[in-house]
Order: structure tokens, then sequence, then C-alpha cells
């Protein structure tokens, strides 16, 4: 991979290897030298691969973190509006139940029950009124035909008095007649006479007295009349139209408790829910907390390998020169990359040796999904 | 409304409209019928298509009359309107209403 048994076997392949020039130094000391240098070479792209993926942690657990503050207020947010969202389905459940009068809640099956003994109050007097007015209906009816039988008296009673008076004027004729010998029938008569005019006023008085009865009585009857033919049946129906209005009004009163206690129980499951993703969001502390002891553990590396290489360079005469190998396994490593925003970091500091961006500015960019490269 | 009376049966079947303007002839009715000997008196309202408040009114006079005579008022087969107005006013529980 790394090319390194490769450069030796290839020399060992050549068909016309050039004959090796005469060591300056023995062949075994050269070697070794070469290798260092080798080793010095790969330390130093070590070192970049591990300045680079330094940053890219950093830069990561920035995002992370910004992008997990983001989701947390998202949450929380979302939290205090569940816990709202609770207290007025909370607060409609009441409403559901019943009205409020005067500071006390009234169920709705109270109010049906309330409005049912009113009604049923009403009904009764109605009946009791309509009783009481056919009664009163008949016992006019009945005192009508009573004063209508006076009247068949007072007429016998007029015939009588009638007859009375001829008698006095037949009785006061025969008295003239008689001359002397009827002065005493003739007072007689006369006082007949008198008796009969005051049977007469009188008569006609109690008729008068017993038309004005009559016609008192023919008006309350009508009065009477009127009142009873109103019909109160569509007012007693009223109340059968009424209970099936309440009947209604509890049954949806019924139905709303039942979804709004369901919607109750789903407010309380979402307000749980959101409380736990709100905790569950808190996972960026440990993540930065690993990767920064990752990124410390890197920078120990890369201070061993400083100290490595400064310690090493000191026993070597050469200077070391990186060569092509060195970049192609680099290469060929960046080339499975599928993020290219990625890739473009790692080719500009890990082969071109372009300082790290710092990784602040990139925290601060902004965190929005368009910083997700799609694939 | 139109009424038919039996004497001995200790029936009267009511049809029609039962209205204040039936007062007399319905007085009249309940009046021969407690004339005539027998327990209960029934009224056989399954042909009556109407009862207004006056006519609810006077089946409780005649429901009082009754008791009088201590005879039992029964109210037979109420239907529609009748049956309706018997439920709202619980004239069940006034009468015996037999279904």
């Amino acid at each position: 991979m790394f090319g390194w048994k490769q450069s030796r076997a290839a020399a060992a392949r050549s068909p016309n290897p050039e004959p090796p020039a005469p060591p300056l130094v023995p062949d075994s000391v050269s070697k070794q030298d070469e290798l260092l240098r080798r080793w010095m070479s790969f330390a130093g792209m070590q070192q970049r691969v591990i300045r680079t993926l330094v940053g890219e942690i950093q830069q990561t657990s920035a995002v992370v973190e910004t992008e997990a503050d983001s989701l947390s207020s998202r949450f929380q947010r979302l939290a205090v509006c569940a816990g709202q969202q609770t207290e007025r389905v909370e607060s409609l459940s009441k409403l559901a139940i019943g009205i409020e009068v005067d500071g006390e809640a009234v169920a709705i099956d109270r109010i049906a029950g309330l409005l049912e003994e009113t009604l049923s109050d009403v009904v009764e007097k109605i009946l009791l009124l309509s009783k009481d007015a056919m009664s009163m209906v008949y016992a006019l009816s009945e005192l009508n035909a009573n004063v209508n039988r006076v009247d068949s008296c007072m007429e016998e009673l007029n015939k009588i008095n009638k007859v009375t008076n001829m008698l006095a004027l037949n009785a006061r004729i025969e008295a003239e007649r008689a001359g002397a010998a009827g002065a005493a029938f003739r007072v007689v008569a006369g006082e007949v006479r008198e008796l009969s005019g005051a049977t007469q006023r009188l008569s006609v008085d109690m008729d008068a007295e017993l038309k004005a009865v009559t016609e008192g009585i023919a008006n309350g009857h009508a009065t009477l009349q009127r009142v009873a033919t109103i019909d109160m049946s569509q007012n007693l129906m009223a109340k059968d139209r009424l209970e099936v209005l309440m009947n209604a009004l509890i049954q949806r009163s019924g139905n709303l408790t039942e979804v709004v206690g369901e919607a109750m129980k789903e407010a309380e499951v979402i307000s749980a829910d959101v409380a736990g993703m709100v905790t569950g969001i808190q996972f960026q502390d440990r993540t930065r907390q690993r990767l920064e002891h990752v990124v410390d553990t890197l920078r120990v590396v890369d201070e061993a390998l400083d100290e490595l290489k400064a310690t090493t360079a000191e026993t070597i005469d050469a200077p070391v020169v990186e060569t092509a190998d060195d970049n192609e396994w680099v290469t060929a490593m960046l080339d499975r990359f599928t993020l290219g925003e990625l890739r473009s970091r790692f080719v500009a500091q890990i082969i071109e040796g372009k300082q790290p961006v710092d990784h602040g500015e990139v925290a601060a960019a902004p965190t929005e999904t368009g910083t997700v490269e799609l694939f | 409304m139109q009424m038919q009376i039996d004497r001995t049966g200790g029936q009267i079947a009511m049809s029609g409209e039962f209205t204040f303007t039936d007062h007399i002839p319905f007085k009249q009715m309940v009046t021969e019928i407690l004339a005539a000997p027998g327990k209960a008196v029934v009224i056989d309202v399954s042909k009556l298509d109407f009862i207004d408040s006056a006519g609810l009114g006077m089946l409780l006079l005649a429901r009082d009359e009754a008791k009088k005579s201590h005879r039992e008022l029964i109210l037979r087969r109420p239907s529609g309107q009748v049956k309706r107005m018997f439920a709202v006013t619980k004239f069940n529980t006034l009468f015996k209403v037999e279904e």
C-alpha cells in the first residue's frame, strides 16, 4: 500500500540493473539512513494527517455542539408549547363537562336535571290550569242552567201577578156595584191591588237583576271559554323537544369529554416525549469531551513524532525530502472520500501542506441544513 | 270528535280530535257511563288523533268523577300525538294507561 516494499522489489526485478556504485559507506548504514529518511518523511505526512484530523474533529465537534444547542433550544420551546397545550386541553376538558355559574361549575347533566324539573312543574301547572278551567266551564254552564230555571220561575211569577192584579180589579168593580155594603170589600181589593203592584215592581227589579246575572255568567263563560280553548299542547310538547335537545347536549358533552380526555392523554405523552428528547439531546457534552480526549491524544502523538523526528534528524547527514511515493497512498485514500468539501480540505492540508482553517470560524458559520452535503 | 258508548261494557270509544268544543257531549257520556253499574270505566283512545290541553283537563275531571263513584278510569291504547302528550304529562302516574 505504502510503496516501500514495491520499490525494493522493483529494484530486485530490474532486467539490467545498473551496477551498484561503489559504496562510500558500508551498505547497511546507507540502507538504514534511507529507511530513516523514508520514516521521517512518513512521520511528516502522519503529522499533517494528524493535524488535519484534529482540525476536522474540532470543526465537527463545534458543528455538532452548535446544532445540538440549536436542537435543544427548539425542543425546549416545543416542551413549553406542549405544556401549554396540555393546560389548554385540560381547560377544554373542564369546559366540556359543564358551564360556570356564579363561580360554581355546573355539569351539563345537572342542568338537564334542573330543566326537566322546571318543565315538569310547568307541565303540572298547565294540567291543573286546564282541569280547573274546564271545571269552571262546567260550573258556569250549571249556573247558567240554574239562572235559566229561575228566569222561568220569574215568568211564572209574572203570570200569577197578572192574574192577581186582574182579580183585584174585578173585586174593586164588584165592590163599587155593591155600594155601601161593599166598602170593606173595596178596601181589601185596593190592598190586593197594591200588593200586586208591589209584587210587579219587585218582579221587574228581579228580572233586571237576573238579566244582569245572566249577562255576567254569559260574559264569564265566554271569557273562560277563550281561556280554556287556548291550546297548551304545543307548550307541553316543548318539554318533549327540550328533553330531546338536552339529551343530545348531554350526548355531545359526553363525546366531547371523551375526545378531550384522549387529547389530554396524547398531550401528556407528547409533553413527556419532548421532555425526554430535551434530556436526550444533551449528548453533545459527552461527545465533545470524548473528542477533546481524542484530540489531546493525537496532539501528544504529534509532539512525540516531532521529538522523534528531531532526534532522528541528528543521526542522518542528508535532509529529508518527500517523494511522490509518499503522497500516492494519501491520494488513493482521499479518492475514497465522498464529501468534496472535506476532500478539498484534506488535499490542501495534507498534500499541499496548507495550515488548517481555524475551527472557530467554521463553527460560527450558519448551521442550517444547507451545510450538509447530500450524496 | 266522535264518541261511541257501550254502557254494558263500561266503555267509551273516542275518535278524531278531542278539544274544548267537545266538553258538553263528553260530560254527558261520562255521566251516563258512571250511572251504569260496573267497576272500571274504559276510554278507548286508539282512534283519537289529537288531544289538546282542554281535553287533558276533561279527562282529569272525568277521573275525579269516577273516583267519587269508586270507579277506576282506564285509558286504552293511546297512539301518535295522544301517546306523546300522555308521556309528556306523565299521565301514566295519574291513570291506568293500557298499551
